[in-house]
């Protein structure tokens, strides 16, 4: 075969397998840019205004971190072709099966009731009711997973994620110093300050924002789903490592724009930060208010609660069959997302707590769904051939293991605030 | 109330029957399996015991 023969021949390869990524892409870059929904949003904003640029460092690492977990999740799901509800209860028994569905369907809840402060937050700097705002997210939820199959679902989800990314322009409209980010990026180190108890609290929020459980629920049935085979798992990877990518970088963007425009400044939530900074730059003010973050994060949740009751219960629990084919799956999804739409709207209801409460509820379900992901993706009889290496048991322990520890004490200094003070 | 009941009736029969069907782990129980089932029975024991307590602590303040 001469050269050109030889150049032809590559670039077809090479174009065939761009095709088949784009096919299978999707669930990893959609749970990764998800992970940044209001929850995340906020302690990206808090980071960047208590600490400006110097942690830019440990977002960097968090990127691996989250692409580790959740390349586990694609495996599983493909050779397996269950959700990770599914696979407790078969590899674990109905005691763990319970422990981790129940658990996660608490969790997703709070989660989406925060999801919803978020957006009601979001648009009320706009001046719109918060009751309008939790008509406007349930009639888009609902039509999304009505209208067309898992296709049309992933594509819609993939323009949110596109929305997702318009942090990425604000970082360069606010002109912050490029030898500052670099070095903030590369050396790693403490603040002016050195290690305190507020550091470590903000690091472990970080670490709690970029792996929450219901990531690992989402993308796994996500991959059932859509029918990813074994020989689609190179792809898979791929996906999630973009997504790791996109999200860390989002993540950096963000906590660039509040450490240039609001260092100092004492900041509790992104939609307080929204509204300091519409005065001053109202694109930026507006852009920060999170509404896109809320949204992506609460149909992700929502669809990992209900794939996970589907999973368990034996109903029909794919986005491919129609309400009278799988009426439990979608009366479930409705039902989670108009129950913590619901909440939001309750006078004097607790949602601070509840903020709080959810970080506590995580801690008791991430150790759990990480150490039954390890164990699974070792087991032989699961995965065959495509159990963990040796290279990625090392790296998954050590992450699971650091993960483990610092969500259990920022679990334990959520309940008690003042054990670390 | 009839649908309730029926509802109810239904739901517990499904739950045992998921009982049923999962009441034999698949995974092989070697005893790095039982070591990490053991650590997160202690480790959930222990954290549930910390809601309680923080719970008692705030009712009876």
């Amino acid at each position: 075969m001469n050269i050109y023969s030889n150049l032809f021949y590559k670039y077809r390869k090479s174009a065939k397998a761009i095709r088949m990524f784009l096919v299978v892409a999707g669930p990893g870059i959609i749970v990764m840019v998800a992970d940044n929904d209001a929850g995340g949003i906020t302690t990206y904003t808090a980071t960047g205004a208590k600490y400006g640029f110097h942690l830019l460092w440990f977002l960097i690492l968090l990127g691996p971190v989250a692409y580790y977990v959740q390349e586990m999740t694609v495996r599983l799901g493909a050779v397996t072709k269950r959700g990770h509800a599914e696979a407790i209860f078969h590899a674990f028994g109905s005691f763990w099966g319970w422990f981790s569905l129940l658990d996660l369907i608490l969790t997703d809840w709070l989660t989406m009731i925060t999801e919803f402060i978020g957006m009601t937050a979001a648009l009320s700097i706009f001046h719109v009711p918060a009751y309008i705002t939790v008509l406007i997210c349930w009639t888009l939820m609902g039509t999304m997973i009505m209208v067309g199959r898992y296709w049309t679902w992933e594509k819609v989800a993939l323009i949110f994620c596109i929305g997702n990314l318009i942090y990425i322009p604000c970082a360069f409209m606010v002109h912050p110093s490029i030898k500052d980010i670099v070095y903030n990026s590369v050396i790693p180190h403490f603040p002016p300050g050195g290690f305190t108890n507020d550091l470590f609290f903000l690091l472990m929020a970080n670490i709690g924002t970029t792996i929450a459980p219901w990531m690992i629920f989402f993308q796994q049935s996500s991959v059932v789903d859509k029918g990813l085979r074994e020989k689609d798992i190179p792809f898979g990877k791929t996906d999630t490592i973009i997504g790791a990518f996109l999200t860390v970088i989002v993540a950096m963007f963000l906590i660039i724009v509040t450490g240039k425009l609001l260092l100092g400044v004492p900041v509790e939530s992104a939609a307080q930060a929204a509204s300091m900074l519409m005065p001053t730059n109202k694109y930026i003010g507006t852009i920060i208010g999170l509404f896109d973050a809320g949204f992506l994060g609460a149909i992700c949740i929502s669809l990992a609660s209900s794939w996970a009751f589907g999973e368990v219960f034996g109903w029909a629990h794919s986005l491919n069959n129609k309400i009278k084919e799988a009426p439990w799956f979608y009366a479930y999804y409705f039902f989670a997302i108009v129950l913590a739409g619901v909440v939001v709207l309750i006078p004097r209801a607790p949602l601070v707590l509840i903020t709080l409460f959810v970080q506590v509820i995580a801690t008791t379900l991430l150790p759990a769904a990480l150490v039954f992901l390890i164990l699974l993706l070792n087991d032989e009889k699961t995965m065959g051939k495509y159990r963990n290496s040796l290279y990625e048991n090392i790296m998954n322990i050590a992450i699971v293991v650091v993960i483990i520890i610092l969500s259990t004490l920022y679990g334990i200094s959520t309940i008690f605030p003042n054990l670390f003070a | 109330m009839n649908i309730f009941t029926g509802l109810y009736q239904s739901l517990t029969s499904q739950v045992r029957e998921i009982n049923a069907r999962y009441s034999k782990p698949s995974i092989q129980m070697t005893p790095l399996v039982k070591i990490c089932l053991l650590f997160l029975r202690f480790y959930l024991f222990l954290l549930i015991g910390l809601l309680i307590y923080k719970f008692i602590t705030v009712v009876s303040q």
